[in-house]
């Protein structure tokens, strides 16, 4: 059973693809094919950032990258659909699930874009910062498309009643996963290991806004 | 291949709309929620992808049951020495392993109600097989010149209602066992359905007969064989 052909699919034919999810064909094979497709791809990526660190970080970072977006998806699916569904939605939850596994699916495969890009500084660069700062600007940048993809999907087009409040739900929707997903990411550090002894998990102390919060005024005393 | 036979393939929509089911090679109704193809497992190529299959899968369950691992076992330091580390590994791999037995156990059970469709899938597999092969059997014809085109067109407008009349044998087999597995009763729209199986057989059975000597007889047997395995599930579903 080949999973990639329906992210190929995807790629190649995306109108199609989301007719089909539009029209509920075939929905369980997707499911199944777009969350077996997104790990592989997570999880490639996650080998290689954590390998700057060590073989073992490697293999850690490897499970935390899928589970961090996987499991953040699961957590927000069931608001956005209450939501939509409140305000007039006429969509399944297995249809929501599908458009959101989609998005990340796209996700996964543009920083599988950017893998070799990433490995080569990874061979040629031993400097920490720049390696993570550059990994900030890749995650950030496939979060945005991964996210304005979804936004254009899922957008209701004058879907009848409620179509403007779904519009702000999926917004505010879009802020929540944002939210979810970063304090998820601080509960699951480290990815790329700092410099020193491997550490499966941090210990688990405060939030990532604390977190931003003291690295700001660390910065500015 | 050609568009008139192209017209006889089963759409993989179609095939969803007659079973009610999201039939793929090794799963009916997708990896998570359905349930594996009996026949799949007896294919080497389609048993590798089945363990394959399952082995991402306990690689997904470890994902999703990471925070439950990490807040079973964090103490207040995180999880930085061998033992934690190792304590970590072993809730992680032991829950993952118990929820993929119970996948397993659950995909088993589920495949319990679904045995005469997947034997009505294994049919259908090999009329889409039976299908290709006529396919190749047309490109090779366009190739060789010494045939007689009269003969070939006639024989092969025969093989079409064949594979026509095996078409419709396999839909009224699919479309019969959906309803029974649905409802569970409907006696008598099942004997129509029998019925009109029947008389179908009967003419694929008349042109089997006339074509055993030519190299369609071998496709007509397949056709026929096809529409008595349909008939003899049908009468099993009663």
């Amino acid at each position: 059973m080949n999973y990639f052909s329906t992210v190929v699919t995807l790629l190649r034919d995306r109108q199609v693809f989301l007719e089909e999810i539009h029209e509920g064909v075939k929905l369980k094979s997707k499911i199944s094919a777009l969350m077996i497709s997104s790990f592989c791809f997570f999880a490639i990526y996650g080998a290689i950032i954590g390998m700057f660190h060590s073989p073992l970080q490697a293999l850690a970072s490897a499970i935390k990258l899928p589970a961090l977006y996987l499991i953040t998806l699961l957590v927000c699916l069931p608001t956005l659909y209450i939501f939509n569904a409140l305000f007039g939605s006429k969509k399944t939850i297995a249809q929501h699930f599908t458009y959101l596994l989609t998005a990340v699916c796209v996700i996964a495969v543009l920083l599988c874009a950017f893998a070799p890009v990433t490995l080569f500084f990874l061979i040629t660069v031993n400097d920490y910062s720049f390696f993570l700062l550059m990994n900030v600007i890749i995650f950030s940048l496939t979060g945005i498309l991964g996210i304005s993809f979804l936004y254009q999907v899922m957008k209701p087009i004058a879907d009848g009643d409620g179509a403007k409040v779904r519009t702000s739900i999926l917004r505010f929707w879009l802020c929540l996963y944002g939210f979810v997903g970063t304090q998820l990411g601080w509960t699951l550090r480290p990815f790329f290991g700092s410099p020193g002894q491997f550490e499966l998990f941090r210990p688990r102390e405060g939030s990532f806004f604390s977190g931003v919060w003291t690295a700001l005024i660390n910065l500015l005393t | 291949m050609r568009s008139d036979l192209a017209d006889l393939k089963i759409s993989d929509r179609e095939l969803e709309q007659l079973t009610g089911c999201d039939v793929g090679d090794i799963f009916i109704g997708g990896v998570f929620g359905g349930t594996y193809r009996i026949s799949a497992l007896k294919n080497p190529k389609k048993l590798i992808a089945f363990c394959l299959t399952e082995a991402v899968v306990f690689l997904l369950i470890v994902v999703f049951t990471l925070p439950l691992s990490l807040f079973l076992t964090s103490g207040a330091n995180g999880i930085a020495d061998v033992s934690s580390t190792l304590r970590f590994l072993l809730v992680a791999v032991g829950i993952a392993i118990a929820l993929l037995l119970a996948w397993n156990l659950y995909m088993k059970w589920q495949g319990k109600h679904l045995r005469s469709l997947m034997r009505l899938l294994d049919e259908v597999d090999r009329y889409e097989d039976m299908l290709s092969a006529i396919a190749v059997l047309d490109r090779l014809e366009t190739v060789n010149i010494e045939r007689n085109l009269n003969s070939a067109l006639q024989n092969r407008s025969e093989i079409l209602e064949a594979i026509h009349l095996t078409r419709d044998n396999l839909i009224a087999g699919l479309t019969t066992e959906k309803i029974l597995r649905e409802n569970r009763g409907l006696l008598a729209r099942q004997q129509d359905l029998l019925a009109s199986i029947e008389t179908n057989l009967s003419l694929v059975r008349s042109l089997e007969v006339k074509h055993q000597a030519d190299e369609y007889g071998q496709f007509l047997n397949e056709a026929l064989q096809i529409g008595i395995s349909v008939h003899q599930e049908v009468q099993r579903l009663n």
